[in-house]
């Protein structure tokens, strides 16, 4: 529950600028004719809105209106090419769309293409293929061992000879 | 044309009345709104001032305030299709008003990192005066000036709300109600604004309340 000088503080620029109802600002004036820290509150904020009268108001240049309507007419004549280039931009939209599409139809299949060779084969062909391609594997790896076999040939010949 | 103007501003009583002046913008705004450009150069003629007015006592630039009362007055041109008499004129052109202030303002705000200190006048509008040496009380003019800025500023420094509810009852003299329309908000909200907006002004100024400042006046 508020006190009754928050209360009245609450309301206190309402009250200075007559925005209260009769009987609230008949409360609130009871309440300041016997709050002197109420009334020095009240007296500062009048103060201080006096002061606002210090601002000095805008310097208008005469012509406005003649100015403003020569705006009007450029904003009208902005308006009528904007509605001429409307079809053009509209065409212009469509191909850009179209050609979007397409590039994404063509990044699409790249990378289901990509995505295929990755993997395990699964028709017949892709099977062939991966044999060719252990097939191949092997063979780098028989000629290994066709040179390994080759070498302990000759290291058990070399050694046969020493022996006789 | 005046006489249809009135007859179309009197059939809408959705229009907040507060004088014949605010329903006849309304009418205005319908004769325009159904191709007559007359209708809109009466509008602007009617109602340039009290924008540019408002707009200068956001941004402090009467330059800058005029170009900014044409964008205004650019909206409203191209909202005339769309255009439905639910308040005053005045609440609706105040509300636009207020938003391309404020618009204003926070593009300043982004760009004063570019900006020296030196080229951000203190005093609002134009290049700093000097005191002239003929005028018999220099020191006066000196801390009139000052004070004009310190007041600007101390406006400037309220929250967004705060500042527009400032601004619309100060200089405007709207009521609570009437802002309320145009910020979209309750009274009750607006009451509530209001007042902590003048007790930070209070805070703000208090130096130029006690020295007396405000109260030296030139020559």
């Amino acid at each position: 529950m508020p006190s009754p000088c928050q209360w009245v503080r609450s309301v206190l620029a309402a009250y200075l600028g007559g925005e209260l109802k009769p009987s609230t600002a008949r409360a609130v004036r009871r309440h300041l004719e016997t709050c002197e820290a109420c009334r020095a509150h009240a007296r500062l904020l009048e103060e201080s809105w006096r002061l606002l009268d210090e601002s000095p108001p805008a310097s208008i240049r005469s012509g406005f209106t003649s100015r403003m309507m020569a705006r009007i007419v450029e904003e009208k004549e902005l308006q009528a090419m904007e509605a001429r280039l409307r079809p053009h931009r509209l065409r212009r939209q469509v191909v850009s769309s179209v050609l979007g599409l397409a590039a994404g139809l063509i990044v699409g299949f790249a990378l289901y293409a990509w995505a295929g060779l990755t993997q395990e084969p699964n028709s017949p062909i892709e099977c062939e293929v991966s044999r060719s391609v252990t097939f191949l594997q092997d063979v780098d790896l028989l000629d290994e061992m066709a040179v390994i076999e080759a070498m302990d040939r000759l290291m058990a010949r070399s050694s046969s000879d020493s022996g006789a | 044309m005046a006489k249809a103007i009135a007859i179309t501003a009197g059939t809408y009583e959705q229009a907040g009345r507060r004088g014949a002046a605010a329903d006849y913008d309304v009418g205005l705004m319908l004769t325009f709104q159904k191709g007559d450009e007359l209708a809109f150069q009466e509008l602007v003629e009617r109602n340039h001032s009290r924008v540019i007015g408002l707009i200068y006592r956001f941004i402090s630039d009467s330059t800058d305030a005029e170009d900014l009362a044409q964008e205004v007055f650019l909206r409203i041109y191209r909202a005339r299709k769309t255009y439905k008499p639910t308040a005053k004129f005045s609440t609706w052109m105040f509300r636009i008003t207020a938003n391309v202030s404020l618009n204003a303002l926070r593009s300043r705000a982004n760009r004063r990192d570019d900006v020296s200190i030196d080229q951000v006048s203190d005093f609002g509008d134009g290049p700093r005066a000097m005191p002239d040496p003929d005028c018999a009380m220099p020191d006066v003019r000196l801390h009139q000036q000052e004070l004009q800025g310190k007041v600007q500023d101390a406006i400037q420094a309220l929250p967004e709300k705060q500042q527009i509810a400032v601004i619309l009852n100060k200089y405007e003299g709207m009521s609570y109600a009437d802002i309320a329309r145009t910020i979209g908000c309750s009274t009750m909200a607006v009451k509530s604004l209001l007042a902590r907006a003048r007790d930070n002004l209070k805070d703000r100024l208090l130096l130029y309340i006690r020295t007396g400042r405000g109260r030296q006046r030139v020559g």
